[in-house]
C-alpha cells in the first residue's frame, strides 16, 4: 500500500524533470512588475512578477544580475527571458532569470536600434558629411540647460583652455516631453548666429533622460545644420543618435568643451617652438651665407687679386715693347733714308766738287753748259770754290 | 598705417603667417635679404601670437533670453 504514495521529494523531483524537460519552458520571455524585491548579500536577487491577476517568483543569480544596466526596484515593469524550473527545497516553481530590462525602456532600446539603422542607411553617419571642427573658433554657441553641471562644465573647460572665444548660450530643455522640440528649434536658431562651432550637451542619466537626444527631428536638426556640431550628450558610455548625427561625438560635456578649443598652454608652447625654428632657421641661412662669402673670399682669384691684371699687364708690356721697337725702327729707317739723302744731295752740291778742283763757269749769270753759245770777246765769270775770276774768250774750238 | 592692421589679424592668422613663415625659412632656399625680412615678419606674428593669448582673460559667455535678445550669462548666478 505504502508503496503507492510517493516522497515529497519524488514529487517535486519529478515535477522538477518535467518543467526542465519542457522546451516550452526552457527559454521564456516574461514581462512583470516587480515586487517583494530582495536583494541578496550573496548578490542574487529575489523577487516575484505579478500582474493584475497572478504572480510568480523570480530569481536572477549574481552573474547575471551583475549584467543589469538599471536598478530594479519594487514596482518597476521589467522584460525578461529565463527557464522555469523548481526548487525542490521549497517545492516553488519559479522562473530562472537571465536578463532584465526595463519594460518600456525595452521599447525604447528598439526604437533607437530601428532609428539607428534608418538613419545610417540615409547616409546620416557618414563619414564623408563631417564637417571639419574649426582649431579656433572665435564664438561657440552652446545648447544646453542654463543650470546644471553640463553647462558649468563646458564655460569653465572653455575658459581654462582657451579663453579667446566667446560662448553664446542657447538655454535649453534638455529633458521631457518638450525637450525636442526645443532643441530642434535652438539648434536651427544657433545656426543662424554665425558660430564656429555648437556644442550641443546635456549631463548624464537614464535612457529615458536623455530620449530627446535619439528623436529623429532631432537628428534631421543636426544633420541639416551647417554649423559644426560637437555633441557631448551624457556621460561616458551613454550613445544617442545625437552622437552619431553629430560632426563630432565626446564621451561628456567636458570633452565636448576639449574638443572644441585648443589648449592655450600648448599653443604658447607651439608659438616659442615655432620662433625657435625660426632663429634656427634664420642662423642656419646666415652660416649658409657666411660659408659662401668665406669661400668666395678664399677663392684664389680674391686671395690674389693680380692675377686679374697680370696677365693683362703683361699682354700690354708686350704691347709697349713691341710698340717701341716697331717705332725705333721706323725712325732708324727714316734716319737712315735721311742720312742718304743729305748724302746725296751733298754729292750733288757743286761746293764739293768746286773744292775737287772743278770750277762754274757763266756768261751773264748764266752756266755755260753749250760750248755753242760762248763767242769770242765774251766776258765769262768763272766761280771757284773760294774766288771768281773775270775773264775774255779769246777763242772757241767746237770738239764735238 | 600697416600696423594696425596687422594688429587686427586674429590669432589664427597671426599663427598661419608665423607657419608658413617657419616652413619658408626652414626650406632654406631663400635669398638672404628676403630671409631677414621674413624673420622680423616671424618675430611680428609670434609676439602677436602671444599678445592675443596672454591678453584674452577671461571667456565672455552670453546667453540668449527668451526675446532673442543676447545678455551677459554668469553661471554662478544661473545656480
Amino acid at each position: 500500500m505504502n508503496d503507492k504514495y510517493l516522497t515529497v521529494s519524488q514529487i517535486n523531483k519529478y515535477i522538477k524533470y518535467k518543467l526542465d524537460t519542457d522546451d516550452n519552458l526552457r527559454i521564456v520571455y516574461l514581462k512583470g512588475e516587480i515586487s517583494n524585491f530582495k536583494n541578496h548579500t550573496s548578490g542574487h536577487l529575489y523577487f516575484t512578477l505579478k500582474d493584475e491577476k497572478s504572480r510568480i517568483l523570480a530569481v536572477m543569480f549574481k552573474s547575471s544580475a551583475s549584467k543589469l544596466n538599471f536598478t530594479p526596484k519594487d514596482g518597476s515593469n521589467v522584460l525578461v527571458v529565463g527557464r522555469i524550473s523548481l526548487y525542490e527545497a521549497n517545492g516553488n516553481y519559479q522562473i530562472y532569470v537571465e536578463e532584465m530590462l526595463e519594460d518600456g525602456v525595452g521599447n525604447l532600446y528598439v526604437e533607437f536600434e530601428k532609428l539607428k539603422k534608418k538613419l545610417g542607411e540615409k547616409g546620416y553617419f557618414d563619414e564623408n558629411i563631417k564637417k571639419p571642427i574649426p582649431r579656433f573658433p572665435k564664438r561657440i554657441g552652446v545648447i544646453t540647460a542654463s543650470t546644471g553641471a553640463a553647462i558649468r562644465d563646458i564655460i569653465t573647460t572653455i575658459n581654462r583652455r582657451y579663453n579667446l572665444a566667446e560662448i553664446i548660450l542657447f538655454p535649453c530643455l534638455v529633458q521631457g516631453e518638450n525637450a525636442k522640440d526645443d532643441i530642434v528649434k535652438n539648434i536651427r536658431l544657433a545656426d543662424t548666429y554665425n558660430l564656429d562651432t555648437i556644442i550641443l550637451g546635456r549631463g548624464g542619466g537614464s535612457i529615458e533622460d536623455l530620449w530627446a537626444f535619439n528623436e529623429e527631428i532631432v537628428a534631421d536638426a543636426i544633420y541639416n545644420c551647417n554649423t559644426p556640431i560637437i555633441s557631448g550628450v551624457g556621460h561616458e558610455i551613454d550613445f544617442t543618435i545625437s552622437d552619431f548625427v553629430a560632426d563630432l561625438r565626446a564621451p561628456t560635456p567636458t570633452a565636448a568643451a576639449e574638443l572644441a578649443v585648443p589648449n592655450k598652454q600648448e599653443l604658447l608652447v607651439l608659438i616659442k617652438q615655432y620662433k625657435q625654428r625660426t632663429m634656427k632657421s634664420i642662423i642656419n641661412i646666415l652660416n649658409t651665407n657666411k660659408k659662401r662669402l668665406e669661400y668666395l673670399l678664399n677663392s684664389y682669384i680674391i686671395k690674389n687679386p693680380g692675377t686679374i691684371y697680370e696677365v693683362k699687364m703683361q699682354k700690354v708690356d708686350l704691347l709697349i715693347e713691341k710698340l717701341l721697337m716697331y717705332s725705333t725702327n721706323i725712325l732708324d729707317n727714316k734716319s737712315y733714308k735721311f742720312v742718304s739723302l743729305i748724302e746725296k744731295l751733298e754729292a750733288l752740291s757743286p761746293v764739293k766738287t768746286l773744292k775737287r778742283g772743278y770750277s762754274i763757269t757763266k756768261v751773264e749769270n748764266n752756266i755755260i753748259t753749250d760750248i755753242k753759245k760762248i763767242k769770242r770777246g765774251m766776258i765769262l765769270k768763272t766761280e771757284l770754290e773760294n774766288g771768281i775770276i773775270t775773264s775774255e774768250v779769246m777763242e772757241v774750238k767746237n770738239e764735238k | 598705417m600697416k600696423n594696425k592692421e596687422e594688429n587686427k589679424l586674429s590669432f589664427e592668422e597671426n599663427l598661419d603667417s608665423l607657419e608658413k613663415i617657419v616652413k619658408a625659412l626652414e626650406n632654406g632656399d631663400v635669398p638672404l635679404d628676403e630671409a631677414i625680412e621674413k624673420f622680423n615678419e616671424g618675430m611680428k606674428y609670434a609676439n602677436a601670437c602671444n599678445t592675443i593669448l596672454e591678453e584674452a582673460t577671461k571667456t565672455v559667455t552670453k546667453a540668449i533670453d527668451k526675446d532673442g535678445n543676447l545678455k551677459e550669462f554668469d553661471i554662478s548666478e544661473s545656480e
